[in-house]
This record gives structure tokens, sequence and C-alpha cells, in this order.
């Protein structure tokens, strides 16, 4: 024994330093039947596939179908996306995602002034129908499911390109499937408003896009919430959930008074795409609550009858709040605890972040060890095999409820506000999730919230276990790649038929002046045939709703 | 005397179509806590209307947050160029978000100061800003 003094553990006798959720929701040392009083097993709880869907929207959950395997996805060019989709495939996913670049999601063309040294940067360009040639090039849009991360009024363009595209190719419209996000109401307060804006026209152009995927592409999801921005923005897991059923209340009121009963619409408007966070068994129950919180509004307050409509499908992208960009692997190992959750809440689908978010879009390694993940959760770990296995724990039963509770508070009081536009155009919604932003930050910081690597237990950069992460692409080479997609788009201008475009436009112009009612995609899809692009689209249908042609009143109408 | 001790007054700005605000809607947060006074942008902006708005307000400081993407380094030098242009160059401008380090020693050739990340603690951040902005106001004196 050496004289020198040996090295003790500073943290034997530490204890769990958390007693509460996420959210704020105290949590007790140990929970018992006395937990589950006011809980009744069949019309709290029910087995899964029955109403109110507390455990999941199947009997048999993943035996009947696994969740839809996805992984991030959207770069450069449609062509390099193109290439990624067909090696994710090529391993075994199910589903395509497709990310918009900064400028699609602003609803402005890549020759816009603002746009330069954007297109095609942190996510696929789309403009035009000849997009969706390249975008999908020998892939058969029957047998996949295609995942739009579209949430601006360019959601609508997007969608019109889409199915003129399936049109052309000969698919069978009923038989395609996947999902849009085409909601703009929350993009005030997490992302892109400028092209969410006027409001009111943004809610009109998404309930277009439900009314014609209804009618035409009846296995089709044209809405598809973005709860994510939200909590990644501030939001709890409650207000999450509960700020984006009150805006989904907007477009059913909206469906409502164009005549549809709630039965005709609500299967294909009931799926929201959430963040998963850190905090395990909050989020488990901010899925089960979230459920039955939508099953019960559907039926008690908007009368549904079919079971369909009460059955909230769930996707989920793994909270990139969640990661850090030192040590990032061990972002390995919060998205699989964050992935584990989903399964175990019942998730529909769900996509796990790369461990390399903090830098980059994922490289083919990082996408690899997402896409990964999926598979040992699905085939190797046997977490799958039964549905809803934590139902029947005090603790989850009882910390759904609450949460359920809870979400029905914020719902009725935003519904007392005059609904979820007013809310919003009041900064109502805005300065709560700055408030709770806020003090998540202050935690972070107090290290009342640790973060390995980030507050507490961090090392230096030379101890980290090396790791390839995606790399920001040279400035001159980002300017290289929004210059050709310029070109490519300036070149489209030139070589139309400049007369057809612009009576197809004229049109669009027309009809966009005839009211809420009156739906826009059949002309847009025209305008798409002849050539028109996503910024001239948008820009006659705001000029016809007394609105700027250009969101951001730089160009105006040139043709 | 009363010129060093005026509150700090800073504009908050992100330049470009970048949206991750995350940082800064925290960081005006904290600034105001602090004792300064915040001329909040927030997103979306030109380097002409943050050069504008900084140099009607007579602020002290310009704090730029860039995260999505690398045209960080056309906004910020262009920030720096204009305020030149309009000889305004005794605004302090710094920087924060993701702002990769290869990049750094050409902005701080600049002026630009800061580089500020998601685990810089905000007590740093406040430091940095009171000692430069002091660093300055003797210089005028």
């Amino acid at each position: 024994m050496g004289s020198e003094e040996k090295i003790k553990s500073t943290r034997r006798f530490d204890v769990c330093p958390v007693t509460e959720t996420s959210a704020g929701i105290p949590l007790k040392d140990v929970y018992g039947p006395q937990d589950l009083e006011g809980i009744d097993y069949k019309d709290d709880v029910a087995d899964p596939g029955e109403y109110p869907f507390t455990r999941g929207i199947w009997s048999n959950m993943y035996r009947g179908k696994l969740w839809t395997r996805r992984v991030f996805t959207g770069l450069g060019s449609t062509a390099d996306t193109n290439e990624r989709y067909k090696y994710l495939l090529g391993k075994g996913a199910s589903g395509l995602y497709c990310f918009g670049d900064t400028i699609t999601h602003q609803g402005i063309d890549p020759d816009h002034p603002l746009a330069e040294g954007y297109a095609g940067v942190s996510g696929v360009s789309i403009v035009c129908l000849q997009d969706m040639y390249h975008l999908f090039d020998g892939i058969s849009l029957e047998d996949v499911s295609v995942s739009f991360n579209n949430p601006s009024m360019a959601a609508t363009v997007v969608y019109a390109a889409f199915v003129a595209y399936a049109e052309e190719m000969g698919y069978d419209l009923s038989k395609i499937s996947g999902s849009i996000l085409n909601e703009p109401i929350h993009l005030v307060y997490s992302m892109f408003e400028t092209n969410a804006k006027p409001l009111e026209l943004a809610a009109k152009l998404a309930t277009d896009v439900i009314e014609y995927s209804i009618k035409n592409t009846p296995r089709w999801h044209p809405i598809a919430p973005n709860a994510y921005d939200m909590h990644e923005k501030g939001a709890n897991a409650i207000q999450e959930m509960a700020f984006t059923i009150a805006i989904m209340e907007e477009y059913i009121q909206r469906m409502i008074k164009r005549g549809y009963n709630i039965d005709a619409f609500a299967p294909r408007v009931s799926v929201f795409g959430c963040a998963c966070d850190i905090d395990f068994f909050e989020e488990i129950c901010k899925f089960r609550a979230a459920r039955k919180v939508w099953a019960k509004l559907m039926k008690e307050k908007y009368g549904a009858k079919k079971a369909a409509s009460c059955r909230l499908y769930l996707s989920v992208h793994t909270s990139g709040n969640s990661l850090t960009v030192q040590q990032p692997v061990n972002n390995v190992a919060r998205v699989t605890l964050e992935s584990l959750a989903c399964v175990l809440g019942g998730l529909q689908s769900f996509d796990p972040a790369g461990y390399d978010e903090g830098y980059y879009i994922l490289t083919e390694h990082s996408a690899l060890t997402s896409l990964n993940i999926h598979n040992i959760l699905a085939y190797e770990s046997r977490v799958a095999s039964v549905a809803d296995p934590l139902a029947g724990s005090y603790f989850i039963e009882s910390l759904t409820e609450k949460m359920e509770q809870e979400m029905f508070k914020i719902i009725n009081k935003i519904d007392d506000m005059g609904g979820a536009i007013k809310a919003t155009e009041s900064g109502w919604i805005g300065s709560e999730m700055d408030h709770e932003l806020i003090k998540e930050q202050k935690e972070i910081e107090e290290k009342k919230r640790i973060i390995v690597g980030m507050n507490e237990f961090t090392v230096s950069k030379e101890e980290e276990v090396p790791i390839e992460v995606g790399r920001d692409r040279p400035l001159e080479e980002q300017m290289a790649t929004s210059k050709k997609r310029e070109d490519e788009i300036s070149k489209l201008r030139e070589t139309r038929d400049k007369k057809a475009v612009k009576n197809a436009l004229e049109d669009l112009r027309g009809q966009a002046a005839k009211g809420e009612d009156h739906n826009l995609i059949p002309a847009m899809m025209e305008s798409l045939r002849a050539k028109a692009t996503l910024g001239e689209i948008l820009g006659v249908i705001r000029e016809a709703n007394d609105a700027s042609y250009d969101p951001y009143e730089v160009i105006q109408y040139s043709l | 005397m009363e010129n060093s001790s005026r509150k700090v007054k800073i504009v908050v700005a992100m330049p470009g179509l970048d949206c991750h605000d995350r940082g800064i809607v925290y960081l005006s947060h904290v600034l105001r806590e602090a004792g300064m006074e915040v001329v909040y942008l927030g997103r979306f902006n030109t380097p002409e209307n943050i050069v504008n708005t900084a140099i009607e307000e007579d602020a002290d400081v310009i704090a730029l947050s860039y995260l999505n993407d690398h045209l960080y380094m056309i906004f910020f030098p262009r920030v720096v160029e204009l305020l030149k242009e309009r000889g305004a160059n005794d605004i302090c401008v710094m920087a924060g978000g993701r702002i990769i380090e290869e990049d750094r020693p050409k902005l701080k050739e600049l002026g630009i100061t800061g580089f500020f990340g998601q685990s810089t603690p905000t007590p740093v951040m406040v430091e940095h800003i009171v000692e430069r902005v002091k660093r300055e106001r003797w210089k005028e004196n």
C-alpha cells in the first residue's frame, strides 16, 4: 500500500435528484392502489384498440404492424435525396421522409433575392412539378409511404405537385399513402411565420388540402400538425399536446363549416408529429393521455360515431433539443431511450434523431445508426411483443390521468379565448411557451436539470470518444449549391411557355378570390402543369386575398 | 462618468432566414435581468435593418445569433462593413449560436467577439458584454 492519498468516490451516496416531471408534475416516492382511485378501467383505460384508446389504437399493436421506421432525410438537391431514399429502402426503411429547405418553407423561389445561399441547403428544395420527378425517380409510390415535412402555406403547393406527379405517372391515387405536415398556425411561434400569414388564408389553404385529399387520396394524411416544434421551442409535454389539439380544432371547425360530417374527415386528420424528450415516463404518459383527450373530444364535443375518428395516430421525431454537441456518441443512448418511450407509448411511426443532429444533417453513418435503433427495438429487443405493457402500473395510470386533466384545462382555456388562431394572435400561446423555455434554460444553468457532458460530467474535447459527425459544407460549396438551384429555376422560367403559365396563374388568381369554401388545389395543379413555381402560385393567391405578392415585399409579380 | 454608468443597450438579432431562436429568446431574458436594455429584433433580419436599428437606437452592442448553416460568414462581416460605412464602428459586434471553430479567426479579425454556444453559461456572456462595453466607453472618453 502506497502512502499517497487514495481516490474516493464523491458520489457514493448520491440520491436521485428529481422530484417532479419535466412539465412540473410532482412525483411521489412510490405509487400504490390508492393512486388508481377514480380511474375506471373500462371508461378511462380500456383494452388496446378500444375507445378511448389510452392503451393504443389497435388491439394487438405491433403484432399487427410494426411502427413505420423512418429516418430523417432531406439533402441538397432532389437527386441527392433520391439517392439517400434508395439507400435507406435497401437497408430496411419502410417509409420515406422529406424535409424541405428553408426557402421552400418560406414559400419563396430560389431566385428570390433573400434566397441567396439557402436553396437546397439543410433540406430539399421543391419549387415545381419537375422536382417530384427527380425526387421519386425509380421509387414506386404505391409501395412506400412518404412523409413531407412542409409546414407553411408551401405545403399546399407541395401536395398539389405530389398528386399531379402521381397522376402523370399513372399511379392509383387510392393507393398513395403518407402524410404532409400542412399546419401553418404553429409557425407563428416556432418557425417560418412569414409564410403563415395572413393566418386565416393559411388555414384556408391547409383546409383545401384536407378537403381535396379525403376525396382523391383517401389513404393520405393531409395534415399532421407539428407538436414537435412547439415542444422544441419551449412547450412542455402537456402544453405540446394541448396546443396542438386546440390548433386542430380550427381545421375541424372549418371542415364542418364546409358541410362535412366529422366522421367523413376525422379519420384522416388525426395524425400528430410530436417530440419525444428524455423524460421517459412523462413522454409515455403524454402519448397515452393525448390519445384519450383526442378520442373524448371527437366523440363528446364533435359527435363522432366512427371509432376511426377517435383514433389518434402518433408519430415522433425524437427531441433534437435533448441532444448535445459534446460527446455526440452519448446521443445514441439518449435517442435509444427516447425511441423506447415511443414504442412503449404505442406510436405508429417515429424517426430516431441522428447522434450528430447538433452538427448537421445526418451523415450516411449516423442515418444507419438511427435506422438500426429501430431495428434493434423492433427485431432484437422483444419490447414490441405485447401491446401497452405498462398499463395497470399505479404510476403510469395515475400520471396519464393527471396529464389528461391538465391538457383539458389548457384546451378549454383556448376555447374560451375563441380558438387557437385568436390565442396565437393575442400572443398568449407564444408567451406561455417563452415562459417554459426560460424556466427550462434556467434549470439547466442551475444544474437542476442535468445534461451529461454539457453541464455535468463534462470532459475536454480531447477526452471525447472520437466519432464522425456531419459537417457543414464550406461556405463556397453552400453558395454554389444554392446558385446551381437558382440557375435551374431561372432556366425553367426562360424555357417554359410563358403564355400558358400566365393563363394558368391568372385563372388561379381569379379562383383564389372566390372565398373560403372554394378549393384551390385543382387550379394549383393546373398552374404546376404549366410550369409555374411555388413563389408564383402562392404570390397570386396572396394578392387575391389582399396580401403582398411576396411575403417579404421585395419582389413583384412579373409575368 | 455619466457615460460609463449608462445602462448597456443591446440589439439582439438573427440575420437571414434561420429560424432557430431558442438561444436569443433566453439570452434576451438574461440580459434584461442583468439590467441591460434589450432591443429585440428576433428572426429574419437583413444586415441593413440590424445596423439601422442599432444606429437609431444608439446601441452599445449588436448581438448576432445564427445556427442553421454557414451563411453567417456573409451576414456577420456585412454587419461590420455597414457599421464602418456609417461611421458607427464604436458599436460592438458579438456573435453566438453555432459558429464553427475554423471561421472564428476571420470573424475575430473583423472585431467580432463572443462566439457563445449551447453550453456557455450566461454569466460568462453577461460579463463579456459588460467588459467590452466598459472598454469601448473608456476609449471614447
